[in-house]
């Protein structure tokens, strides 16, 4: 009988160990089910949702060749899906306007006005497209000029985005775009030679 | 065969192996300057030469089209890439990098000497401020990228106007980061050969490296490329006219050939034939090479055409030999008419002996002494062997049903002088102009052919190749001050918006007046150092930020000048080259213009400038006016060739009534043909011309033929008969040109097609000699 209770104890532990890993399955299976319902793909569509928002920004240029970062303030207004505005009030007035493929610079000061078609400058035009893609939760594009990685979750997430052409890299080594569900809080860019500049961007509720 | 006759046959063979020995070392060409008269104008040299060799002739414009733009794009590099492994090109440009590394590298190098910016306020306290301060703005916008590498030596920013510049000079559209045509339907290239656009042969391989290149660069993506610009032309057009030439030629010899077999009932005699017309052919290459150095492709192609007449002498005598007779006596019979046939033809076209026109000079020459010669050989050798007794039975089988047409032809005679007269009165009073002045007009190039290039010009932003400025100089500096003088009038008449833009080689090689004026207007490094201190008070840049600049503004005002060897293995380089020629006494600077509109304007401008003589040249208004004044002087020796065969009638015939006899027919057909050419809508052309003269030199033998008196009926029919053979042999052989549609096939073909047979149906209307029967 030993030999039977010993066996059948050995049946109630390999039960045991099978409903383990049947359980843990069932965890990792629920763990996969989290992840995919809230993911890059999940992120996009959230962000993809929204249809215009206003914010402040305050940016922060740390350049080896000044003593003293540079700090720009003023706003930003999305238009979905294709249409950015970053006014720049202080230390002068300037505007970018980034609509469909062309980006018009407004330089207030000095009366000027300059529109590039994007396509001929490609480092401006990956550069860009960092953001409004990400706004406009269009996987597609960013896929065609980063790779890209998301770290932590829907309340707090961030995007690493590293530049997949080679002119581009020799420029900008990594995008970081942070923020809390639909929202972008802050832009981080790191460029190749050490240069840095962080945008944070709080909601304008003017 | 007796000894005389082989001294006869020696003597030819002889004769034919030295034409041969002189033809192998003759060099032919296929350059524009038979279309220059012997004393040009500067501008018309300077035009003949860009048409030739310049940069403008060296341009090829490549679209490629089909597949997705993502596509077009890719094959558009990967194309790049290779022809630029290629040796035969000097230049690919599909927007790439619009100013390659080498070129970022001379300008950055060289930027104090290049800059227009460089003058002695750029650099005050006061100035560097101004540019330290947008440069910080600059350093906040996305160009902050770009500002921030260049901005510790080149605070000014020249590098960035030189660019600029360099990128508004012609700015197509761009998609995926290459030149794509406005509508993006097309993606775009421009290459520049090494070879001049007149050197056929190297164009039409850099053509066959790009299609190469293409089917491997396109890959399995079904996409068309397309093509353009002078020499992808010159190539198309020497194709098109050698498939027509061939084709028709063979058509029209297999044509002629058989008919003349049927007549003959004889291979030998067919070849024999020939022999006339080929010595002919072979002794006026000869003589054109030995008189002028080289051979025209021109005067070979009208020549050969023109030596038409020499097929015919042979038919005469062939016909009108009769079983029994011995050749030498046929021969002796028809000599005298054939001699003043021959001898009016010659008077015909001595005169384009005298032309400025070297075209027009060889062509002459090239006629006199093929004719001559083609009937020395039809005297002198065709007779030794000919077949003993040769008789052709079909004259006798034709003989009279030809003759009884003759004998009713003159009642025809009112009608047609009332349909002559009829012509002349429509040419005389029709409105437009009877001749076509515009070369295009004459291009083998299809106009759906043309009509691409423009556009592909278009959208590529190359200059239209037709508003070109062009000083002449003694030497190269002066050439290169000149430039700089003009720009400046160029600079007033873009801002009146005259024009868009141009390019001038003082852009990128300053001349070493302007070098030394800029190193001057530099300041010294002591003045520099603290105009720049002054400046940066205030300001966060970090200390010590601009030593480079300090160190190359003050390298930059002792350094030397810049010259043509400064510009070695750069894009710039090859651009000077273009721009920058050296030529028989002196230099030329050539500033082409892009998007003229109002050329009057530019014009006054420049000759408001009175240091610097400069011509704004209209390459299409010049060639056209070129052209016109070639074929006006082929008209005008034509007509003094027509008054010296008037005289030469009148003091071989002696007799008013027989010029006029002999001269009706034909003026009666040239008037004809040309009624005939203009109603149908033809405009005429230089080919017109040459058809006509062609009908004149072979309707003078019918005519002749038909005046003469001839010692028997049988002499006669046979004489009339040879007549009909000769013109039914002219009127295949060229009738078939005239389905060609290559102008100069189409023209030739038609004129002398019709002209033959309507000068002989005139004789014979028109001929006062009553026929025995």
């Amino acid at each position: 009988m030993m030999s039977g209770n010993s066996f059948a104890a050995h049946r109630s532990i390999a039960a045991l160990l099978a409903a383990a890993v049947g359980l843990c399955a069932f965890v990792v299976a629920a763990g996969n089910v989290r992840a995919e319902s809230w993911g890059v793909e999940q992120l996009m569509r959230n962000l993809g949702q929204v249809k215009a928002a206003k914010g402040k920004f305050v940016e922060r240029k740390h350049l080896a060749i000044l003593e003293a970062p540079l700090e720009l303030s003023g706003t930003l207004v999305y238009t979905a899906p294709g249409r950015l505005e970053k006014h720049t009030l202080r230390p002068k007035p300037e505007s970018l306007i980034l609509d469909q493929d062309t980006l018009t610079i407004d330089s207030k000061t000095e009366g000027q006005r300059r529109t590039l078609v994007l396509q001929e400058y490609p480092v401006i035009w990956a550069f860009v497209e960092s953001i409004r893609s990400t706004l406009a939760g269009d996987l597609q594009t960013l896929n065609r000029f980063y790779e890209v990685k998301l770290e932590g979750n829907e309340g707090r997430w961030r995007l690493l985005l590293k530049p997949s052409a080679p002119k581009m890299q020799s420029v900008v080594k990594e995008i970081r775009i942070g923020g809390s569900k639909d929202w972008i809080s802050t832009i981080e860019i790191l460029e190749t030679e050490g240069d840095r500049s962080v945008m944070t961007v709080t909601r304008d509720t003017s | 065969m007796n000894l005389s006759k082989r001294w006869v046959i020696g003597a030819w063979l002889a004769f034919v192996l030295a034409c041969i020995a002189v033809i192998s070392r003759t060099e032919f060409t296929a350059d524009l300057s038979a279309f220059l008269p012997r004393s040009p104008t500067p501008a018309q040299e300077v035009l003949v030469e860009q048409l030739r060799s310049g940069a403008v002739s060296r341009l090829v414009l490549i679209g490629i089209e089909g597949g997705t733009a993502e596509a077009r794009a890719e094959t558009s590099k990967r194309l790049a890439a290779a022809l630029r492994r290629v040796e035969d090109f000097a230049l690919i440009a599909n927007g790439e990098d619009a100013v390659s590394g080498q070129d970022r590298d001379f300008l950055w190098r060289n930027r104090y000497l290049l800059s227009p910016a460089v003058t002695s306020e750029r650099f005050s306290a006061q100035a560097l401020r101004e540019s330290l301060e947008a440069n910080l703005h600059l350093l906040g916008s996305p160009a902050g990228m770009f500002v921030r590498r260049v901005l510790p030596g080149d605070p000014s920013g020249e590098l960035m106007g030189l660019v600029e510049r360099l990128r508004g000079e012609s700015r197509p559209a761009m998609q995926h980061g290459v030149w794509f045509s406005q509508d993006g339907r097309r993606a775009l290239l421009a290459a520049q050969t090494r070879a001049a656009g007149g050197d056929i042969d190297a164009q039409a391989r850099a053509l066959a490296l790009i299609r190469g290149a293409f089917a491997e660069a396109a890959g399995g993506n079904a996409m068309n490329l397309l093509l353009a610009g002078p020499g992808v032309f010159s190539v198309y057009s020497r194709e098109r006219i050698k498939n027509d030439a061939w084709r028709f030629a063979l058509i029209a010899i297999a044509l002629v050939a058989g008919l003349l077999l049927v007549l003959y009932r004889s291979p030998r005699v067919l070849g024999l034939g020939l022999l006339p017309v080929a010595s002919g052919a072979l002794a006026g290459v000869a003589a054109v090479s030995l008189g002028f150095g080289a051979v025209h492709g021109i005067t070979l192609g009208f020549g050969v055409t023109l030596l038409g007449e020499g097929v015919d002498y042979a038919i005469y005598l062939f016909t009108q030999s009769t079983p029994g007779t011995a050749p030498q006596r046929t021969l002796e019979r028809i000599w005298p008419t054939l001699r003043l046939g021959v001898l009016t033809s010659i008077c015909g076209f001595s005169a384009m002996l005298l032309s400025g026109f070297t075209g027009l000079a060889q062509l002459g020459l090239f006629s006199i002494a093929g004719l001559i010669v083609a009937v020395i050989v039809t005297r002198a050798v065709l007779p030794v062997l000919l077949p003993p007794g040769f008789a052709m039975p079909a004259v006798d089988a034709l003989a009279p049903g030809v003759m009884a047409l003759v004998r009713r032809a003159p009642l025809l005679r009112l009608p047609l002088l009332a349909a002559v007269a009829l012509a002349a009165a429509y040419l005389a009073v029709r409105g437009g102009p009877l001749w076509s002045d515009d070369l295009a007009r004459l291009s083998p190039v299809p106009l759906s052919d043309q009509r691409l290039d423009q556009e592909l010009r278009r959208d590529a932003g190359a200059p239209d190749v037709r508003y070109v400025v062009v000083a002449a100089a003694k030497d190269e500096q002066s050439a290169l001050e000149a430039s700089e003088n003009i720009a400046g009038a160029l600079e007033r008449s873009m801002h009146q918006g005259w024009l868009a833009g141009y390019e001038s080689p003082g852009t990128y090689l300053p001349s070493f007046r302007m070098q030394r004026a800029r190193q001057a207007a530099l300041p010294a490094a002591d003045t520099l150092r603290e105009n720049l201190q002054q400046a940066l008070k205030g300001l966060p840049f970090r200390s010590n930020l601009f030593e480079p600049f300090l160190k190359d503004a003050a390298a930059a005002k002792e350094m030397p000048l810049l010259d043509r060897g400064s510009l070695r293995g750069t894009h710039l380089g090859l651009k000077v080259d273009s721009l920058l020629v050296e030529r028989e006494n002196g230099w030329a600077a050539m500033l082409p213009l892009r998007g003229v509109t109002h050329a009057a304007g530019i014009s006054r401008e420049l000759d408001g400038n009175p240091t610097t003589q400069a011509v704004l040249l209209d390459v299409k208004r010049e060639s056209n006016a070129l052209y016109q004044s070639y074929r006006r002087e082929a008209l005008h020796y034509s007509l003094l060739g027509a008054g010296a065969i008037v005289v030469l009638l009148f003091v071989s015939l002696r007799s008013p009534w027989r010029v006029f006899d002999v001269l009706a027919p034909l003026a009666a057909a040239v008037i004809a043909v040309t009624a005939v050419l203009a109603v149908s809508g033809h405009e005429l052309s230089i080919f017109h011309l040459v058809g006509l003269l062609l009908v004149v030199a072979v309707g003078s033998n019918y005519s002749l033929f038909f005046d003469r008196q001839m010692p028997s009926v049988q002499d006669r029919e046979r004489t009339i008969v040879s007549l009909l053979f000769a013109s039914m042999s002219t009127m295949i052989g060229f009738g078939v040109l005239s389905f060609s549609e290559v102008p100069v096939l189409n023209a030739l073909g038609s004129t002398v097609g019709m002209g033959a047979f309507m000068a002989l149906v005139f004789a014979a209307i028109l001929s006062r000699r009553e026929e025995r029967r």
